[in-house]
């Protein structure tokens, strides 16, 4: 099988990797480049648990294969806050409550930012449907939408 | 069940040809042993199961005008191949003239997924399941092909033969799917029917467009399209002739969901039961088309 | 500060402290068993599994997949024939002589990569004798059925578990209370139902995975998505003839467990392979698909309810008889079996009752603890029978419930008395919060709506003497650590054991960290992290640690003052005399200790407070009645309503509202105890409305998310409230019982009595989906 080297940008830094055709975006951020923020939940398309930013849009990266980011720019989970403070989907998240195990946390984060990037502010259902794709076993949903409704309003106040 | 699922892709060449001749070149003389792919999201997904063994992954979304959305007031709706389901969703153009279509694709997964799912791929991909092609047959879509022998076009009506199964030939990209303007006036809804309210596969799916039309009987015109409910996406043209001929009343709208239901042969499988499929053929198509016929007046 | 307020509930117990987790997990830093990093030296392994539900094994040859470069090894049951298990030992590592479901591990491979592990796994030849599966309880349970452990009578086996040898019967319970035959008699109104609850699976999102490595000297060492670090080290130990102190159990942050992560499942396999590739980890990580059927599965039920009661409507007897689906091994399931025998009047004071509980082998996926352990399934048939029962007399369900349900003082199943609770209060505010008694319009004229609420109890179910322990031990800058062997799965024990430590210490919340990740090397013990025992029992060690600190403390500032301990007390990290109104911060002390006057050397020093808690009152219970003085440690109990609607033209079920009010003694932090009755709604509504592993012939048909369904964010109730009712626990920290499975246990039957109340149908079990409420519906000529 052959390998590729790739130039991609994850987080504002550039990387240069080397990578075999058969790999996912999902293993070489977590492999290769140990960002293990980006969580393996199913490997199909499924739970979203490694949605990531791929040129500004949310993607899961268990169905992207590394070789075709050659030149992309990638956003995860490690490189939503700021230098100094958090998104505020971070923000708001904590403050809500709507984490606990955490594994599916980076994913509705990452689908959080987009859709409040996308729509900065939701209804109720909008943040529903833009998250239907991120299981969350824990939580029961409530506290995550909350917490998106709570993040457009500190952003619609800093803005 | 599958057993073998793998713990992720088994190995693969990845192949990025520069021109489209060179992918129906590559394709062609790779016969089985290679595959195109656009968002992969079934090719992958069917590969980590064991089903597609694919040597050669053919990545064409790259090519020349396979990005392309075009619109043109006159010509219609062009579609290149590659053009995801988010980006049809966000078209102003789409939006404005070709609302089931975005409809068709918002039902599609999530929204992460629908960043790499296409429509050409939902269709290639030929499952009778499929929540785009109900929309891309009742506007009457038609894809743009590259074969070997050069370009050329097909209708959706005749493009499926099976599960999985379709009239592309060896060597052949689709590159785009063209939409002409939709009749004027004309009013479209999807019903889906999954497990879960969003996101997952149908159980059942109708699609039904309707227009005035002073060629029919009735002075309108109705498309129907049904998903899982047959081997390949189904027309219902029985179902269509009869309202073309009847007037439009609540009687005739179940006599038509009704012959939509006789034109069903679904199976029992792990989403649902043959039995309540022929079921919800009738209500769902018996709902769209009480829905559409509001909007019409 | 008043004297008289030392005794009253310090801060910050009963407040929202913020997770102590949660900025780690938002920001990608917190560390998942899989996120661990082992370089170059790792290696992959795959399991070969059978995919016959029953067969001898005639030969395994693994000459070829040896023989595959990048193999490093490649294991069989041949070198593992201890038996393994947590309260029966009825499992071995790798099978040896019989496969007894599809996924039973048949070899194992470990390989430079995971591909080519999994091409070793094709070269593995293995020769069956194929035999007739056991595919239903029932029949398992008659003579008819074939043997699937014909050694079950030389297993090794607690003392509160009976299985019957040469049957498929691994545990039989009975009680035997009153006198059921007679009682019928008396009764005005009897109900008689049969239901059948299916297999589901938990699905944390973090699937299993272990990494394990063994060094020259034979010590092991597992890193581990686990609950049970310390029952996964006896176990492992015990399997394989060795001290537990050469097993070694790492366990990081969990993605969920649901008690699938509980006892010992896939993590003894890696051991096993890492033991013939020393030096090397080995890691095993199981694929969405293979946690579907090779992981912990819940169990299967058919249930036999009979019910009856007088002419106003008061208990008078139950007889009733479940079949549990144990799947090819019942190790743990047997214990679920128990504690639905001894819980089988469900929360209701009946003076007559009988009930058969069986646990039986079957063919199908190995069953273990889920949350709620046996209680949302049996629940799920007993409070529809008890609706149908009060609907059967003429009452509402509402004032049935709260006629019959246990008060302080009822006397129980099992024969011993209910301690305090507050189960009346927890209907009484759901009915309210649900408006129980009103009707509102459907949304549209194609739906109809229906209110239904259920109840329940359940205990913490164990060993009688299962333990825990902690330390706490400050910095020089007065700051806290906590030792804990309890996992952090998302319930959010770290951050309720934090401010358990600093209300019983005396300092701010915000100076106490937990050491983390457990590490059976390091952290002290703590049986599992199940049963929702955790606030309730580390609760209690912590707290005792943080009051043997805090004593070693004041001793020490006694002695330096010449004033009396009593005197003093740590408020906010400082310690204060009520007497001489002296004071000193802790980080003054608590490292270096204290100098006597005139420099004649020191006092006090480093300061390790120590706890531990372990219940010594339970005893065990009649085994042909099922009587006892008392046979659990404490029950939780609460109630559950929903408001829905059904589509008629789809069979849809659409959840508008939930309640949730739970008695759990003492709130430590309100917040996030509602945030466990939402989650637990939520997953008692996805496994009514969604979840079923759909099996046939043994194999599972829908082992992935693409068919095995949970809720979704679309799915989740648009309104769901959540109430706490404060009936202290005698023995809890502050009062405190637990929450965290019982908030799935009423949920099934709850919306079975709301599609009841909007249609007028009842479905055997659950999941309730479309399709099934629509064909009943159409079978009823509800619809046409
Ligand atoms: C989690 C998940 C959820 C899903 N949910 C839905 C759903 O709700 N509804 C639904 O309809 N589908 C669903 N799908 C299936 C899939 O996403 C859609 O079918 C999608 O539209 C496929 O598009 P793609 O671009 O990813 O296709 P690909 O996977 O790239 O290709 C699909 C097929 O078309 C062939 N092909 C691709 N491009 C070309 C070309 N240019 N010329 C000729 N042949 C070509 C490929 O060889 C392949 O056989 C889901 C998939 C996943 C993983
Ligand atoms: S791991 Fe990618 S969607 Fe589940
Ligand atoms: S917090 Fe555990 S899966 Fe969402």
């Amino acid at each position: 099988m052959a390998f590729h080297k790739i130039n991609v940008t994850i987080n504002d830094d550039l990387e240069q990797v080397v990578v075999p055709s058969n790999m996912t975006l999902m293993h070489m951020l977590r492999e290769s480049l140990a960002l293990t923020g980006t969580k393996n939940g199913c490997s199909a398309g499924e739970c979203g648990a490694c949605t990531v930013l791929l040129n500004g849009e949310p993607v899961n990266s268990c169905m992207v294969l590394a070789v075709e980011c050659d030149g992309a720019k990638i956003v995860t989970v490690e490189g939503l806050a700021g230098k100094k403070q958090l998104d505020p989907i971070q923000e708001a998240i904590v403050q809500e409550g709507g984490v606990q195990c955490g594994f599916c946390t980076p994913g509705i984060l990452i689908s959080s930012h987009a859709l409040l990037k996308r729509n900065p502010n939701p209804s109720e259902d909008e943040i529903r449907e833009a998250l239907v794709g991120n299981l969350c076993r824990c939580t029961g949903y409530v506290r995550i939408i909350e917490s998106v409704k709570v993040a457009a309003r500190m952003q619609s106040v800093t803005t | 069940m599958t057993m073998n699922t793998h713990p992720s892709l088994p190995e693969f060449e990845y192949v990025q040809p520069a021109t489209l001749a060179e992918a129906c070149e590559f394709l062609a003389s790779h016969a089985v042993e290679a595959r195109p792919f656009l968002g992969g999201t079934d090719v992958f997904v069917r590969m980590r199961d064991g089903f597609l063994t694919p040597q050669f992954l053919v990545d064409v979304k790259n090519l020349k005008g396979l990005n392309d959305l075009h619109f043109d007031p006159k010509a219609g709706l062009t579609l290149g191949a590659a053009v995801n389901m988010n980006r049809v969703i966000a078209s102003p153009e789409v939006k404005a003239y070709y609302p089931l279509l975005a409809e068709a694709c918002r039902s599609v997964a999530s929204y992460p997924l629908r960043t790499r799912a296409t429509i050409v791929g939902n269709i290639c991909n030929a499952s009778p399941a499929g929540d785009t092609i109900g929309a891309c047959l009742t506007l009457d879509g038609v894809l743009h092909i590259h074969g070997i022998n050069g370009p050329r076009q097909e209708s959706m009506a005749s493009f499926f033969l099976g599960p999985g199964k379709t009239t592309l030939k060896l060597g052949d990209v689709v590159t785009a799917i063209h939409f002409p303007i939709p009749p004027k006036g004309c009013v479209g809804m999807y019903l889906k029917l999954g497990r879960n309210q969003l996101s997952d596969l149908s159980i059942v799916g109708v699609t039904a467009l309707g227009y005035p039309d002073s060629n029919c009987k009735s002075g309108y015109r109705f498309r129907l399209a049904l998903a899982s409910v047959a081997p390949v996406p189904l027309v219902p043209t029985q179902a269509e002739t009869y309202l073309a001929n009847h007037s439009i009343t609540p009687e005739s709208v179940h006599e038509a969901a009704r012959l939509s239901t006789d034109a069903c042969s679904p199976i029992d499988d792990v989403r649902g039961s043959a039995r309540y499929r022929k079921q919800m053929a009738r209500n769902l198509s018996a709902k769209a088309l009480a829905e559409v016929w509001k909007k019409l007046n | 500060m008043a004297k008289t307020d030392r005794q009253d509930i310090p801060s910050p117990i009963g407040e929202n402290s913020p997770r102590i987790d949660a900025r780690e997990k938002v920001t990608g830093a917190a560390i998942y068993a899989d996120d661990i990093q082992f370089g170059n030296s790792l290696l992959h392994a795959r399991i070969k599994r059978s995919p016959h539900p029953h067969a001898l094994i005639k030969k395994i040859d693994t000459t070829k997949a040896s023989a595959l470069p990048g193999v490093k090894a490649v294991v069989t049951g041949e070198d593992f024939p201890g038996y393994i298990g947590l309260y029966l030992r009825d499992r071995y590592i790798f099978c040896r002589g019989r496969v007894r479901y599809v996924g039973d591990p048949v070899a194992g491979v470990a390989a430079i990569s995971e591909e080519i592990a999994e091409k070793a796994l094709e070269l593995i030849e293995v020769e069956y004798e194929i035999l007739e599966p056991v595919l239903d309880p029932e029949f398992g349970a008659s003579p008819k059925a074939p043997l699937l452990h014909p050694d079950l009578g030389q297993y090794a086996v607690v003392n509160f578990i009976f299985p019957q040898a040469g049957t498929n019967i691994s545990n039989h319970f009975k009680i035997r209370k009153g006198d059921v035959d007679s009682a019928w008699e008396k009764c005005a109104a009897i109900i008689e139902r049969k239901y059948r609850i299916p297999q589901i699976q938990h699905v944390p999102i973090e699937p299993h995975v272990a990494t394990a490595k063994v060094d020259e000297t034979g010590e092991i060492t597992l890193w581990v998505s686990s609950q049970s670090p310390f029952a996964q080290r006896n176990l492992i130990a015990e399997s394989m003839g060795i001290s537990q102190s050469k097993v070694r159990v790492i366990a990081p942050y969990v993605g969920g467990g649901f008690g699938s992560k509980a006892g010992v499942s896939m993590e003894a396999l890696v051991v096993a392979i890492a033991t013939k590739v020393k030096g090397h980890p080995v890691k095993l990580l199981l694929t969405r698909e293979e946690e579907f059927y090779t992981a912990f599965v819940r169990q299967g039920l058919v249930a036999y309810f009979k019910m009856g009661c007088d002419e106003n409507g008061r208990l008078l007897a139950m007889e009733n008889k479940f079949y549990w689906d144990g799947g090819a091994y019942t190790e743990y399931g047997v214990n679920i079996t128990r504690a639905s025998g001894y819980s089988s009047s469900g929360p209701y004071e009946v003076p007559n009752v009988r009930t058969d509980s069986y646990c039986v082998y079957t063919n199908h996926p190995v069953t273990g603890p889920m949350r709620g352990f046996g209680m949302p399934e049996m629940h799920a048939g007993l409070e529809q029978c008890i609706d149908e029962l009060a609907l059967k007399i003429g009452m509402d369900a509402v004032e049935f419930r709260k006629l019959n349900c246990l008060k302080t003082g009822s006397t129980l199943v099992t024969g011993s008395k209910m301690h305090a609770t507050g189960l009346s209060d927890c209907i009484k505010k759901t009915a309210e919060a649900i408006n129980w008694g009103t009707k509102a319009p459907p949304s549209a004229p194609n739906k109809r709506r229906g209110k239904g609420l259920a109840i329940m109890w359940k205990a913490p179910a164990m060993p009688p003497n299962a333990g825990s322990s902690a330390w706490v031990e400050l910095a020089e800058d007065g700051t806290v650590n906590v030792g804990v062997g309890g996992q952090e799965l998302g319930q959010g024990v770290f951050t309720v054991m934090a401010q358990m430590a600093a209300g019983a210490l005396g300092v701010p919340y915000e100076s106490v960290r937990i050491a983390t990740p457990v590490d059976t090397r390091y952290s002290p013990y703590e049986w599992q992290t199940v049963a929702s025992r955790l606030t309730w029992s580390m609760g209690n060690a912590v707290a005792n640690a943080a009051k043997d600190a805090k004593r070693q403390i004041l001793d020490t500032v006694a002695e330096a003052w010449e004033e009396t301990p009593e005197d003093l007390n740590i408020v906010n990290g400082v310690v204060i005399s009520y007497k001489s109104e002296r004071e000193i911060p802790l980080k003054n002390l608590v490292v270096y200790g204290l100098p006597k006057p005139g420099d004649q050397g020191w006092r006090g020093g480093p300061v390790v407070g120590r706890g531990k808690f372990m219940p010594a009152y339970v005893t065990g219970l009649d085994p042909e009645t099922g009587q006892g003085e008392r046979a659990v440690v404490h029950y939780t109990t609460g109630a559950q309503a929903v408001e829905l609607e059904v589509d008629l033209d789809t069979g849809r079920i659409e959840i508008i509202k939930g309640v949730s009010t739970f008695d759990v003694g003492k709130a430590i932090n309100p917040e996030m105890v509602k945030a466990q009755m939402e989650g637990g709604f939520v997953q008692g509504m996805s496994s009514a409305l969604f979840e079923i592993l759909q099996l046939k012939d043994g194999f599972v048909r829908n082992p992935s998310f693409v068919d095995y369904r949970i809720a979704t964010s679309a799915d989740t109730p648009r309104e769901l409230q959540a109430y706490i009712v404060e009936v202290p626990q005698d023995d809890g920290p502050w009062g405190a019982r637990g929450i965290g499975e019982h908030s799935m246990v009423p949920t099934i039957p709850a919306i079975a009595n709301a599609i009841y109340d909007a249609v007028g149908v009842r479905l055997e079990g659950p999941p309730f989906t479309a399709e099934k409420v629509y064909l009943a519906m159409l079978d009823a000529g509800i619809v046409k």
